[in-house]
């Protein structure tokens, strides 16, 4: 839930997740948009159950997701250190982990 | 950023230490590089709004002045480079210096140093419960630098659970982004606590305004309608597809969608294990760095600072880091000793201080009370590899050192590098002399795409 007090966020840019396509804001982080957007499971499990972010400091790579930009490979990426760019793909689903 | 680069002095961690070393130094050492995971600096304490953010009155109250003049004053030195955004990899020996790997996400650089200072700060410490890998469920650090930099709220009902007093400030910081705190337990009774402060009459009347902030924080949450319960830890998290309510040892059953739990810090560990510096094990599990009173570590020209020689606060790191830049001036002839031991006054006496109020809150928050308890068999223990404490019990009554638990069920062999299971493990070991060292630091400390390390 993005606080609207006393902030005025950076430009709204739209980006891919999962092939829907969000809302965000530049200077934020890929976890804080799809969490503004209930995007909360962030990847699967061995065992199929749905896993979301949990130390949003780098440390635990539970956020981690497959994001693909224009002219790069594409990357698994901790979505808690990394910004949002526009026309960024991500992917929470991966054949194999 | 591929470009090879030599430096006098690399600072990783960009927070209360790595600032306080840098202004010690006062650009007095012409390379100086620092080094972060966040775009800003100011460390988790002072996790900055991106700067496309324009945000009004950030943290605005008395607890972050000092802290918030410190940062300042950091972002105005002239011959610093900030290498913000970017996760250090590895640092290793070479030549009369040392090498540290470095990734922005996409481009690895290879960097060289004389000196290295490690400032890498803590991390929140996973206490393992029934349901906690449902998305909702976060550390309370989390929850925090979500507030403070994003302003954002990871939850609309986000319950609070632990043991740690912090939790009391990150609840009126949720409410004040306009979230609802439904519940905040702590897993110790209030008496309990209250008998640790007894036990300390110097501290608490040293400390007297802050232990008094915690207090009216309280005061003004239960106010609000947030219902502070003591002696009552989590015994479960509730829901499917994510969290929908969290149940406690007393039978409450909360709504929410989502748990910030809260039992304490870790320090940073893996660079420093990696380096193979001197480390002892921490009271509650972890690794802090040994060093000398200037915070030179066991191996010349690495110096730490700040969480990584263990918890005790941001007014302690930010001591700890003046200490080694001083250090780091004298020991490149750029101050005599007698300008070091002068200058060294204050912060030795800040730090005293600090430390002393940082192990009032570590009995306070004392995590045993959850620890202790007793988790159902297929409670997951390493959340990367899905290893269940079940499976860890059983490989470690058949083998004797962490690695081959590791060896034989995978668990801290996730991109995590154990960060979120060792101590848990070390607990099921439950012997220090049994597991001395731990897990064997692994390349790398973060993760990287083996292309663009190979690019």
């Amino acid at each position: 839930m993005r606080s609207r007090q006393g902030v005025v966020r950076g430009r709204p840019l739209s980006l891919q997740i999962d092939g829907r396509v969000i809302e965000a804001y530049e200077g934020e982080t890929l976890a804080a948009a799809m969490l503004a957007v209930d995007a909360r499971v962030f990847r699967r499990d061995t065992q199929d159950r749905p896993r979301g972010l949990f130390c949003n400091m780098g440390v635990c790579s539970e956020c981690l997701v497959d994001v693909t930009q224009a002219g790069q490979p594409t990357r698994r990426l901790r979505a808690c250190v990394t910004d949002v760019q526009a026309d960024m793909v991500v992917s929470t689903t991966r054949a194999e982990t | 950023m591929n470009v090879r680069e030599d430096y006098d002095l690399i600072v990783v961690g960009g927070g209360p230490a790595g600032q306080a070393a840098c202004l010690a130094l006062q650009d007095r050492l012409a390379r100086v590089a620092v080094i972060d995971e966040q775009s800003r600096p100011g460390g988790q304490i002072l996790r900055q709004p991106p700067r496309a953010f324009t945000v009004s009155n950030w943290q605005a109250g008395g607890t972050y002045r000092k802290l918030k003049a410190q940062l300042r004053a950091f972002e105005t030195l002239s011959g610093v480079d900030w290498l913000g955004g970017r996760s250090v990899l590895d640092v290793r020996a070479e030549g009369d210096g040392w090498r540290v790997l470095v990734s922005d996400g996409a481009q690895v650089a290879s960097l060289r140093t004389r000196r290295v200072l490690i400032a890498a700060g803590c991390y929140d410490m996973t206490t393992p419960l029934p349901g906690w890998t449902l998305p909702g469920v976060m550390s309370a650090g989390a929850v925090q630098a979500f507030v403070k930099s994003q302003r954002l709220t990871p939850g609309r009902r986000i319950a609070l659970a632990g043991s740690h007093p912090l939790q009391l400030l990150v609840a009126e910081q949720i409410i004040e982004a306009g979230g609802e705190v439904p519940a905040l337990a702590f897993a110790q009774s209030l008496q309990s606590a209250l008998v640790q402060a007894a036990r300390r009459p110097m501290t608490v009347l040293a400390h007297a305004p802050q232990l008094l902030k915690v207090l009216l924080g309280g005061l003004r949450l239960t106010a609000s309608g947030c219902r502070i319960r003591f002696g009552d830890r989590p015994v479960e998290v509730v829901g499917e597809e994510q969290v929908q309510a969290l149940r406690l040892a007393s039978g409450a059953q909360i709504d929410c969608d989502a748990v910030a739990l809260c039992f304490g810090f870790l320090p940073q560990s893996d660079l420093v294990r990696g380096m193979g510096l001197n480390v002892l094990q921490g009271r509650f599990g972890g690794w802090t760095a040994v060093h000398d009173p200037w915070m030179r570590s066991s191996r010349p020209g690495v110096y730490v600072a700040g969480e990584t020689t263990g918890v005790k606060g941001a007014e302690a790191a930010g001591a700890e880091g003046a200490l080694a830049g001083l250090a780091i001036a004298l020991d490149e002839g750029l101050i005599t000793s007698v300008e070091a031991e002068r200058r060294a006054r204050g912060p030795r006496r800040r730090r005293g201080r600090a430390i002393r109020f940082a192990e009032l809150l570590d009995a306070i928050a004392d995590p045993s009370v959850f620890l202790s308890q007793a988790q159902p068999a297929d409670t997951i223990l390493c959340r990367c590899e899905d290893v269940t404490q079940g499976a860890v019990d059983a490989a470690v009554a058949t083998v004797e050192t962490p690695n081959a638990v590791k060896l034989s069920t995978r668990c801290g062999m996730g991109p995590c590098q154990g960060r979120n299971c060792e101590h848990l493990l070390l607990q099921r070991m439950n012997s220090v002399e049994k597991a001395p060292q731990g897990f064997r630091a692994r390349f790398p400390a973060r993760p990287v795409r083996i292309g663009d390390l190979t690019a």
